[in-house]
């Protein structure tokens, strides 16, 4: 028995070799050298200046705001799914999962689409942006965990005299307080993070401390400023990072499903009114900006025409831009799925390797992709490690960004396997490699698909590495738009557009066979139930 | 055990994948180091030809056949290459130097030359036609770190026509500018990114001092002057003297602008359309150099030595619509005709700005942007 664990620990430590390379060499490193490089020769002015304190102020106050306002529309949502069974539910819960798979820079261009010019460099916007982004993500968080509120819970409480808003506030909420913290969480940050709907609707008044960091760098020319302002960024993240784990892994995300349904059939008007009025609003909101983005592809001011989409098929740039994003997303699944197996696989042998997993994998989230195409940058600059111009950068850079995404697509279903499983494929013979294969691969192996599946909607979406790493050469989409965009003429505007709901149908079409394939997340055991 | 067999084979494809890549950028790092080796292999087994590429901001729009001379006489092919407003090229290049995106940047002007040295972006090069190059120009690269192209001034352009019709002076000074007759009248292009927009800031300082041109600017934005990206959303979108019929009649563009709106008119109006304010002009010098760590470096001297001679300057004054570096370079009579050389242009030492560029596009930042 301590033979086999010291075999398996010993089989642990060596799958977690690969992983931690990767991640040594193209998270830590860069920044590393960024942290090095600031604190060899601070420059606090930069700190001490009123510019800064008003971006981090910025960026607080609009995370904050878009956090409110996405819950606000999320609770309806989550409400009417949790709580009824009515026509046309599967489209409500897909929809509105959509805005959430989105590359951030075409939300950016869809919310430049459906609003007038005159609010496009302005807070309202960024704010609005940022609420469509994540209101389908916070409903389902939400909802999910609603649904699984026994029923017999508020019967009781109905029986015992309870009105709805007291069943609401001594039942519901309690059970849901934890799920909703939770969620704000990830909201904020990822609206203070948030890069390509900033960079799109906010302009050079309206800078986010993700957005500065390209600015100075990119623009000014000011690298160490944007340094100074990474490794504020990454401290700021981290902490925030600290906390939701502090309150994250107590949640009861395993809470059995109830084995009755909570949804109930609609039988009153004023139901079926509020039901009716939360999903119309759900659907028209979350599909307005996506037509947007379709009738901007096909109009001018001068009328209709078919030319941006004409010039998607014709011109060598666009077309080279296209092929440009499909061979980085190959890649990038590549990279991203093997060593997502590796680390996946690790967890399961033994506890401590486990949790130096978890650690390692979530580096990459607390380094945020501006951060971590800039430490590239200036960290791999000097013969013989000159990688800038190299094409496996960019593939190399999104693994590491969907590398979380997919290790934490693959390492539930592992760990759900049963020891006793593994233990009986060991007594008859096989060795650890040919349990692997014929015990964990066969199961494990519809969330590869899922995995390698979000890891090439996170490359063909990427933009803040993007926008540091890619060179005349090497254009993907996103940075493609951003530089259409950013030129007067109608035609290049309707391209723009055009890429943007390309990009849009292929993560549709990526998240469609993530829900096909990845049975084990709580939204479809929880569908599946109902 | 079919099934089986096929997963291996898939991993290990997906193994090879990888390991081929990383091979692939093993030997494309080699390349790299041993750039001169490389050369000679390929112009010893050189039935390709070989391409330049040339990096330029987004304006450089010389005659569409120009580069053929220079390919029938050298056998080397020109790709150019747009990549935004010069100042983008100058950051994107500091940031790439030694591995660069391109073997010739054109375009970086006395405003960003600072930045490009400190980078150290460009590989010295004494061109063959530099005793026919201007003076002064060539003062700012006593060592030959780029080579001077063209030279231009930034000034404020009007829309004659749009003061004439309602009977109001034209803005003659940059004091001017911030008088309640010219409120939202005024577009600028912004300074971080562009150059002309940079050049009419450093005018500013060059005019108010350093102390002073921070007010200026503060009722100049107080008075409703426009700020955009990039010049040629300034000057063809935003300005009503050009095509893009903007609203706003007084625009930063260059000294050469008016000639440009007379010689391509048609048909040709009885006077110019636009005209320009002597009094706020500020000098640019462009440069062209060869990026370091370019591969070919050989035929990258060629290039230049072609972009300095007579007959690529002489295309200058009409496509780019800039003053050849190149005296013996001829100027054609329209373009003589129409356009205005102001006398004593407004200078900045390179040195002053070479060391408060940063701090003074901060500030800009900070008092005009937010």
């Amino acid at each position: 028995m301590s033979q086999a664990r010291t075999k398996y620990s010993n089989t642990a430590k060596l799958l977690t070799v690969l992983p931690t390379i990767f991640v040594l060499v193209f998270v830590i490193a860069p920044v590393a050298n960024i942290f090095g490089k600031t604190f060899r020769d601070i420059s606090l002015s930069l700190l001490r200046s009123g510019t800064i304190h008003e971006i981090i102020w910025f960026t607080t106050w609009q995370a904050l705001v878009s956090t409110v306002i996405a819950l606000a529309l999320a609770a309806p949502v989550a409400f009417c799914v949790a709580n009824f069974r009515f026509y046309g539910q599967r489209l409500v819960t897909s929809l509105t999962g959509i805005p959430f798979i989105l590359p951030s820079i075409v939300v950016g261009v869809a919310f430049l689409g459906v609003l007038p010019s005159t609010l496009h460099r302005t807070a309202f916007a960024l704010i609005l942006a940022h609420a469509y982004f994540n209101f389908g993500f916070a409903a389902r968080m939400i909802g999910n965990r609603w649904l699984q509120i026994h029923p017999y819970l508020d019967d009781a409480a109905r029986t015992l005299g309870a009105s709805p808003s007291r069943l609401f506030s001594t039942i519901t909420l309690p059970i849901l307080q934890r799920s909703i913290l939770n969620t704000s969480l990830i909201v904020f940050t990822l609206c203070f993070t948030s890069y390509g709907v900033v960079r799109m609707l906010g302009g050079p008044s309206r800078s986010t401390i993700e957005t500065e960091i390209f600015f100075r760098a990119m623009q000014l020319g000011d690298v160490s400023g944007a340094m100074l302002l990474s490794v504020v960024q990454i401290l700021i993240i981290g902490s925030l990072f600290v906390v939701s784990t502090r309150f994250g892994s107590r949640d009861s995300r395993r809470a059995s499903a109830p084995t009755i349904s909570r949804q109930r059939r609609i039988d009153s008007t004023a139901k079926r009114f509020v039901v009716g009025l939360a999903s119309l609003g759900a659907i028209g909101f979350t599909t307005a900006p996506l037509l947007a983005i379709l009738v901007r592809s096909l109009r001018t001011s001068a009328g209709f025409t078919l030319e941006g989409w004409r010039s998607v098929a014709t011109s060598t740039d666009l077309w080279r831009g296209l092929s440009t994003s499909f061979v980085y997303a190959l890649g990038t699944l590549a990279i991203a799925v093997l060593l997502a197996i590796f680390a996946s696989t690790a967890t399961v042998f033994d506890e401590r390797t486990a949790a130096f997993i978890s650690v390692l994998t979530s580096l990459p989230i607390v380094v945020s992709s501006v951060s971590i195409g800039l430490g590239v940058l200036v960290t791999f600059d000097t013969p013989p490690i000159d990688w800038r111009g190299s094409q496996l950068m960019l593939p190399l850079a999104h693994a590491m960004i969907a590398l979380p995404l997919a290790v934490r697509m693959i390492t539930p279903v592992l760990q759900s396997i049963p020891a006793p499983l593994r233990q009986a494929s060991s007594v008859l013979g096989a060795n650890t490699w040919q349990t692997w294969r014929n015990i964990d691969l066969p199961i494990v192996r519809r969330s590869l698909v899922s995995a390698a599946a979000i890891s090439a909607a996170v490359s063909l979406g990427e933009f803040g590495a993007s926008s540091f790493l890619v060179r005349q050469n090497n254009e993907t989409l996103p940075i493609l738009i951003s530089r259409l965009l950013s030129r007067p003429g109608d035609i290049l505007q309707t391209q723009a557009f055009a890429l943007s709901m390309i990009l849009v149908v292929f993560s549709v079409a990526l998240i469609f066979l993530i829900d096909t394939f990845d049975d084990f997340t709580p939204t479809n055991r929880a569908a599946s139930d109902a | 055990m079919n099934r089986t067999k096929t997963r291996v084979g898939l991993l290990l494809t997906v193994g090879a994948l990888i390991f081929g890549a990383c091979n692939t950028g093993r030997s494309t790092e080699r390349n790299d180091a041993t750039g001169d080796s490389t050369d000679q292999d390929q112009t010893a087994g050189s039935t390709a030809p070989v391409t330049l590429k040339l990096l330029a901001y987004d304006s450089f729009t010389p005659s569409a056949n120009i580069f053929d001379d220079f390919t029938a006489q050298t056998g080397i092919k020109v790709e150019v290459v747009l990549g935004g407003d010069a100042g983008e090229l100058v950051t994107r290049a500091a940031l790439t130097a030694g591995n660069p995106e391109a073997d010739i940047l054109w375009g970086v002007d006395n405003t960003l030359l600072s930045r490009a040295l400190t980078a150290r972006i460009f590989l010295p090069y004494e061109t063959k036609n530099i005793a026919n190059l201007d003076e002064q120009a060539q003062a700012l690269v006593p060592n030959n770190e780029a080579t001077p192209v063209d030279t231009g001034d930034v000034c404020i352009n009007y829309d004659v026509n749009w003061f004439n019709q309602r009977n109001i002076a034209p803005p003659l000074t940059l004091r001017a500018l911030t008088s309640s007759n010219y409120a939202s009248l005024l577009v600028v292009p912004s300074p971080i990114a562009s150059s002309p927009g940079l050049a009419f800031l450093l005018a500013t300082i060059a005019e108010f001092g350093e102390d002073g041109w921070g007010e200026y600017w503060k009722s100049l934005k107080q008075n409703g002057a426009l700020i955009v990206g990039d010049w040629t959303t300034a000057y063809y979108t935003e300005f009503s003297g050009s095509s893009g019929k903007g609203d706003r009649p007084i625009v930063v563009s260059y000294a050469s602008s008016p000639p440009a709106e007379m010689i391509f008119a048609s048909p040709r109006p009885a006077t110019a359309p636009t005209a320009v304010a002597a009094l706020t002009c500020f000098r640019q010098v462009e440069f062209a150099g060869i990026l370091r760590g370019t591969k070919r470096e050989r035929e990258a001297q060629q290039l230049i030595d072609y972009l300095t001679d007579v007959k690529f300057q002489e295309d200058l004054p009409l496509t780019l619509f800039v003053y050849p570096a190149n005296n013996k370079a001829k100027l054609p009579d329209d373009f003589v005709r129409y356009s205005l050389r102001p006398e004593s242009p407004l200078q900045l030492d390179p040195d002053l700005i070479a060391r408060n560029l940063l701090m003074w596009l901060d500030q800009f930042t900070n008092i005009v942007l937010r």
